[in-house]
């Protein structure tokens, strides 16, 4: 009688365990493979990285997500991203805790910093901040951007060119903490804030700004969208900024490195065939290879 | 198991019954939400009175009587939602209105503890609550249950049927916004505050038709925005808040100023006068926004009647820490000289406790209730805080090697002297019983930061305790003389309202399990009862059927356990939970006992 029950039971709880593996938990690499299904974060309403057009998922973090799912040959399942305050909240969000309130988890989150200091960051007591997530795989170099109206302003030859014309930027983003408070806030009254690029971009097409500044990234996609015999894109530097340029990778539960190991295999072939740099021209976008591949290359 | 029940048990039973059903029902009026405080057989308010007094005169139990009280009901919040009840019950004619984290409510027999009927909001896929997911309570009006919920509408639901009558979206939660506040009701009026941790948000204080969810007005808290006022469903400029923009923000960071009114407000009806706090100004660097923000870290009288600002005060002018002034401001009474003084006082993050005129905004009086301030060299005649600059956190933009700013020590922490838990003010005592906290911060600038895979300018911040043996601290303070009459210290922050009654008790729980009760002249711990999960939320009192009950919600939450560092040692073995407890004293049982 105990034996039948048992026999019974375990089908029934290996099911059962299956089917959440698959909708709600960060998986090994072989659960993966098995269920056919792999499971990629990327941030929600994000473009030209990650988002909605027209019913189908667009952007150049989706299409590197459809290269890994087809590597793998498993059906690729996204998890929008509604982001954090800090990056640290989203790996707890879709990585390792899962969301506050659906418990959704993701096996991979695209857009993960590519940082030594980062991934080695201590917390307030010593201890290894990120200890749950193996940051891997970069796949970018962002940068920052000015696209300016030329009829307003030429040339940005230095940043000084702000403290006579207006520049917009988005809200709490680096641009807009570098604007207001760098150069002792000289250049503070003639920034003006957007919600998003995307607005900040309107607003000069309209004259109420002479010039933005965003991700390089986003900003060079954006200017497909303008007339480019009006807005140019700048090539100033941007002294005092700390963080001139930096990587961008995939991160990972820490519990799966092999999966890390095979996923990084598919991004080193993308960069190497240049297979990444074409997705980014899809966009329109600036591409730059990280360091990282500038060795064996 | 098929004993048959003693007689005395099936009349007991026979008794409770009949008493859960003969209550008349009837629906809530603004007079009886006026009269709150007055009347002891139902609680129609956050703050047991609109004034937010959380004072009861029941005394049934005392000094004397409280060690017979005894629980008669828990109610579990079931499934595997238990998390942080900062909840205030309420009860009406023998039922007990009570929200849970996760936008719930529930309708509970007040004799029985059983369920009447449960509402679930339904949350949106993307939501990303920036502070928890609590809720503080519900208001009551008519046959209306109305509350906030997570992804920032208000919905009213029928008392009867828990059934929605109307849903109205008060702000879009894609923007960053929630309420988790306790809405109140003023004359036909809900009004409610928001909350909104992203950068970006805009205080506002909103007044709808609490009966049909029509917008009445609203008033953002943040200087230079524009209020309005719907005639006739003609919705009309009602005067920009603080006459107009840019007089004490750079730029135009009063765009996207913060200031938002996350924790509800209070009423008083000598002077008509909503009070609402408001939290700290955005961007969190004040480098980049010299000047006062107003009206950021404030206190705001604003008249219901025409959504304007009356007074303002600022308890953190130029906040850079996070003091985000919420605050409740409890109006109360004194004598002076012979005269009766029309005060309210409030009892800051940043430390500091206010004495203020409430027909004015005037200070009056202001001192320290922490043990040590280390950021203010105390408060000028005004009420403004004499600035140490040297702890002030550093401008992120002198750091610009990538590596970890200047460091600053200051205390109190940003979590506050006293963050949201109310506190209350005894008539009989002419004290206020402050639930506060001692710990310190570190803050420092944090370059390696990223957001959305853009790289991102942060501040970096420990909390930690600065006592071995407390970080907790019960305080009994004297408005008049700002002397710390008593105090009780507990291990872990205090996190959970305070009550206070005509029996001479102060109730209060502690994230350690334990609902507590002090003698209200001496600090003298009478009662203890531990409760299975921490305690965050307010306890309450009432009357049914001649019987003083007790109620307070117990599950562990809130943002003490969101934050890392030393302090989550002290609260990390702490278990989640979500169960009404309620409490009276055992009379009938001694009836039935007797016969």
């Amino acid at each position: 009688m105990t034996c039948l029950r048992t026999f019974y039971f375990i089908p029934f709880i290996l099911l059962s365990l299956s089917v959440l593996s698959a909708s709600v938990f960060a998986r090994s690499f072989d659960d993966i493979i098995e269920s056919k299904k792999i499971n990629i974060a990327v941030y929600i309403d994000y473009p030209p990285y990650s988002y909605m057009e027209a019913g189908s998922a667009k952007g150049i973090d989706v299409d590197i997500a459809k290269e890994i799912a087809a590597k793998f040959n498993v059906e690729l399942v996204l998890t929008w991203m509604t982001p954090g305050e800090t990056t640290e909240d989203d790996f707890r969000n879709f990585l390792w805790k899962g969301h506050i309130i659906h418990k959704v988890k993701a096996d991979l989150m695209m857009r993960a910093p590519y940082d030594r200091s980062f991934s080695q960051k201590r917390d307030d007591i010593g201890l290894l901040a990120n200890e749950l997530v193996h940051m891997f795989a970069p796949y970018q170099q962002e940068s920052w951007q000015i696209i300016h109206n030329t009829e307003q302003l030429p040339e940005v030859e230095t940043m000084a060119v702000f403290q006579y014309h207006k520049i917009g930027a988005e809200i709490d983003s680096i641009p807009h903490f570098y604007l207001t408070s760098a150069f002792g806030g000289r250049l503070r009254d003639n920034t003006t804030q957007y919600v998003s690029n995307e607005l900040a971009i309107d607003a000069m097409k309209k004259g109420d700004v002479d010039a933005v500044m965003g991700l390089r990234t986003q900003i060079s996609y954006l200017s497909q969208f303008v007339d480019n015999a009006k807005f140019k894109l700048a090539s100033n530097a941007f002294p005092l900024i700390g963080k001139q340029k930096w990587d961008l990778g995939i991160a990972v539960h820490n519990d799966y490195r092999t999966l890390a190991y095979e996923v990084g295999d598919v991004i080193t072939e993308m960069v190497q065939t240049e297979k990444m740099a074409q997705i980014f021209s899809q966009y329109h976008a600036t591409y730059e290879m990280p360091a990282y591949y500038a060795i064996e290359l | 198991m098929n004993k048959p029940l003693p007689l005395k048990r099936i009349a007991l039973a026979l008794l409770v019954c009949a008493g859960a059903i003969s209550p008349v029902q009837a629906n809530v009026t603004d007079k009886d939400i006026q009269n709150d405080q007055a009347t002891t057989d139902d609680i129609v308010s956050y703050g047991m009175g609109l004034r937010a007094q959380r004072y009861s005169p029941l005394s049934a139990i005392n000094k004397d009587t409280i060690e017979e009280i005894r629980p008669v009901w828990a109610f579990s919040l079931g499934g595997e939602k238990q998390r942080g009840q900062e909840s205030q019950p309420m009860v009406k004619d023998g039922v007990m209105y009570v929200t849970g984290s996760y936008s719930r409510v529930w309708a509970i027999n007040a004799m029985t503890g059983e369920e009447l009927w449960q509402y679930e909001a339904r949350l949106p896929d993307g939501i990303m609550p920036c502070c928890d997911v609590i809720n503080r309570g519900v208001a009551l009006y008519d046959n209306l249950v109305i509350f906030g919920t997570l992804d920032a509408k208000l919905v009213a639901l029928d008392k009867d049927t828990g059934k929605t009558v109307w849903k109205k979206k008060v702000e879009d939660y894609k923007a960053g916004y929630s309420i988790t506040a306790a809405p109140i009701i003023i004359d036909g009026m809900v009004i409610t505050g928001n909350s909104g941790g992203e950068f970006g948000v805009v205080g506002k204080v909103y007044a709808f038709d609490a009966k049909t969810g029509k917008q009445v007005w609203v008033r953002p808290t943040v200087e230079g925005h524009m209020g309005y006022m719907w005639k006739d469903g003609k919705k009309t400029e009602n005067g920009i808040s603080g006459g107009e923009a840019g007089k004490t923000w750079p730029a135009d960071l009063w765009k996207t100023g913060g200031a938002a009114t996350w924790l509800g407000g209070t009423y008083d009806a000598d002077t008509g006068l909503l009070f609402f706090g408001t939290g700290n100004p955005s961007p969190w660097n004040s480098h980049l926004r010299p000047g006062d923000n107003y009206f950021s870290s404030s206190r705001l009288a604003i008249d219901p009647k025409t959504g304007k600002i009356v007074w303002h005060f600022q308890t953190t002018p130029h906040d850079g820490w996070d003091f985000d002034g919420v605050n409740e401001l409890i109006s109360f009474d004194y004598e002076e000289s012979g005269k009766t003084v029309k005060a309210a006082a409030t009892a800051d993050r940043n430390g500091f406790f206010y004495v203020l005129n409430r027909e004015d905004g005037d200070f009056i009086r202001g001192f320290p209730f922490v043990d040590k301030l280390t950021w203010a060299n105390g408060l000028d005649e005004n009420g403004r805080p004499l600035y140490i600059e040297d702890v002030r956190p550093g401008n992120p933009s002198l750091s610009d090697d990538g590596k970890k700013g200047a460091q600053v020590v200051a205390r109190p922490a940003f979590l506050g002297g006293k963050n949201w838990m109310p506190m209350a003010y005894s008539p009989d005592t002419g004290l206020f019983y402050v639930p506060s906290n001692e710990w310190e911060m570190d803050i420092w600038n944090e370059t390696t930061s990223y957001k959305k895979g853009a790289a991102y300018l942060g501040a970096g911040f420990t909390i930690k305790s600065v006592n071995e043996d407390y970080i907790g601290v019960l305080r009994a303070i004297d408005p008049k003389t700002g002397e710390e009459v008593w105090r009780y210290n507990n291990f872990a922050p205090l996190w959970g309202g305070v009550m206070t009654t005509g029996g001479g008790l102060v109730w209060t729980g502690n994230p350690e399990g334990y609902l507590m009760a002090f003698d209200d002249k001496t600090g003298e711990m009478v009662y203890k009862f531990q409760t299975g999960s921490g305690i965050v939320g307010s306890p309450v009192t009432w009357e049914m059927e001649g019987e003083q009950y007790v109620s307070v919600l117990s599950g562990w939450g809130g943002a003490v356990p969101l934050w890392g560092g030393e302090v989550a040692k002290r609260v990390k073995h702490l278990n989640q939970g979500g169960t009404v407890w309620t409490f009276k004293l055992p009379k009938r049982y001694e009836q039935v006992a007797k016969n």
